[in-house]
């Protein structure tokens, strides 16, 4: 599981959603107080203090450093990030730091009235009192991340995926989040191996099916429950002397789970010679890949067992 | 037997070859199975009469089960979704399962039981089938124990129906043509 960024508005269920995730998947929520503590809670003093009440504070550098404690802070968060790969961050402006990673970066919101609503619920104040307090708070988590980065908090693009918590529950909001991130680990997968072998990575083009066949396969993943990409890559097989690729192969189906790609035919078997001639160069060429073919005959009885039953 | 009669092309697996091999998968099964007996489960309605037959060969005490699934319309898609019809009753988590098909041609439905029996975390999850055809097998499920391996063609009996009859027939036939 990938690492997963929270920025939060207080009475929000931000802090709510970031420990349903931990508990989840198995892993903990990381605060900047955790972070504190870890890298300077040993400073005798009113260091950790002052890093907790200022944000102009972490312009400066601690002693015997010549970073500050703002940039120690966004180390730290990398290299917690890279060491774990499976943590929750919440707030301390992770989303920004681990912007361009394969972290799913989330902000969660509600409108002011429910804020307050619950706010007030929770810690036994009146309605303005709640006001008041989550005024101070979006204005300071803003401050903090605008003295530390130098950009806007509630700047929508630095987010992968923005929650509003209205009408969301935590578990409603904690399956978005999971299952954004599952697809996350699995792109990042694929693109990893596209680095490392001459195969171009496709994710980032929507689906579009060549025929009505492939939309028909598709619907039957979907109705079985396997996940599914449409054509995630292509694989060179063949080049020319100038090393220009002539002939290449796009599997129409991957699916992850089984570490598979299909490859649909409505071809007569006899006539997918070819078919089965790149496949067995794909084999060969990127060894450990799994392809398999699904002749017409196949699909057709799929299709007959399917209207009668099962597969 | 008049149903399908004159379709009948031979009798590909016969009753004394299927009670020869179920005894043989049923004492493997109790050699492998000796120290944490599994849980047992049969897919309807076409592993019925297997799975009967093969758990009275398992000598070791073990839990039944039976689950169903079956492809229901849906408004918003053509093909249909699948549901579980009649889930399981034992609660296996942390349990050995075996799940016991009569058929695996492309696999989709076994992973899809396997999907889903998952999701109640048992210790591990192996798969007896009766009927095996790894020509057709599109998805790789964990097939630990495996009757007779068959060839494409459309079979009848001992579980296996051609629109809801034919399944009593104690041995297996092949049929000359589609139903």
């Amino acid at each position: 599981m990938p690492v997963i960024t929270i920025s939060r508005q207080n009475g929000s269920l931000g802090d709510e959603l970031a420990r349903y995730l931990a508990d989840k998947t198995g892993t903990r929520v990381v605060t900047r107080n955790d972070l504190i503590r870890d890298l300077w809670g040993g400073i005798e003093g009113d260091i950790p203090a002052k890093l907790s009440e200022s944000p102009k504070f972490y312009l400066n550098c601690p002693p015997d450093s010549d970073k500050s404690y703002c940039v120690l802070l966004a180390e730290e968060i990398r290299r917690v990030a890279n060491d774990t790969h499976n943590v929750v961050f919440l707030g301390m402006g992770a989303s920004i730091v681990l912007e361009g990673t394969d972290a799913v970066r989330v902000r969660v919101i509600a409108s002011d009235s429910v804020r307050a609503q619950r706010t007030c619920k929770a810690d036994n104040i009146t309605l303005e009192e709640a006001d008041t307090i989550l005024t101070l708070a979006d204005r300071k988590h803003k401050r903090f991340v605008s003295t530390l980065y130098g950009v806007d908090l509630t700047d929508d693009t630095l987010y992968d995926l923005t929650l509003n918590s209205d009408h969301l529950s935590v578990e409603e909001m904690s399956d978005s989040v999971l299952a954004l991130a599952a697809k996350r680990e699995l792109r990042s997968r694929i693109r990893r191996e596209t680095m490392t072998d001459d195969s171009v990575d496709h994710q980032s083009q929507m689906p579009v099916f060549k025929n009505e066949s492939e939309a028909e396969f598709a619907r039957i993943l979907d109705m079985y429950k396997i996940e599914w990409l449409y054509e995630p890559k292509t694989f060179p097989i063949e080049w020319d002397a100038e090393g220009n690729v002539t002939m290449a192969f796009s599997p129409d189906f991957y699916l992850p789970k089984f570490d598979l790609y299909l490859e649909l035919t409505t071809m007569e078997q006899k006539y997918v010679t070819k078919k089965n001639k790149k496949m067995r160069k794909v084999q060969e060429l990127y060894p450990g890949t799994n392809i398999r073919i699904v002749y017409k005959k196949d699909f057709a009885e799929l299709i007959d067992r399917l209207r009668q039953f099962g597969g | 037997m008049e149903f399908e009669s004159d379709n009948i092309k031979r009798i590909l697996i016969s009753e004394e070859d299927i009670i020869k091999r179920t005894n043989e998968i049923g004492a493997q099964i109790t050699e492998d199975y000796k120290d944490d007996p599994p849980v047992v489960i049969g897919v309807i309605k076409g592993a019925l009469y297997f799975f009967a037959d093969l758990t009275r060969r398992i000598d070791l005490p073990v839990a039944i089960d039976m689950i169903g699934f079956g492809n229901i319309p849906d408004t918003t898609s053509n093909t249909g979704v699948v549901r579980i019809t009649k889930d399981i009753d034992i609660d296996i988590t942390g349990r050995r399962v075996i799940i016991v098909e009569d058929v695996i041609r492309t696999g989709l439905t076994t992973a899809y039981l396997i999907s889903n029996l998952e999701t109640k975390k048992p210790r591990d999850i192996n798969v007896a089938t009766m009927l095996y055809n790894p020509d057709r097998v599109l998805l790789p499920v964990p097939v630990k124990y495996v009757g007779f391996e068959i060839t494409d063609g459309w079979l009848m009996g001992y579980g296996l129906d051609v629109r809801e009859k034919g399944r009593n027939i104690p041995y297996i036939v092949e049929l000359k043509s589609k139903p």
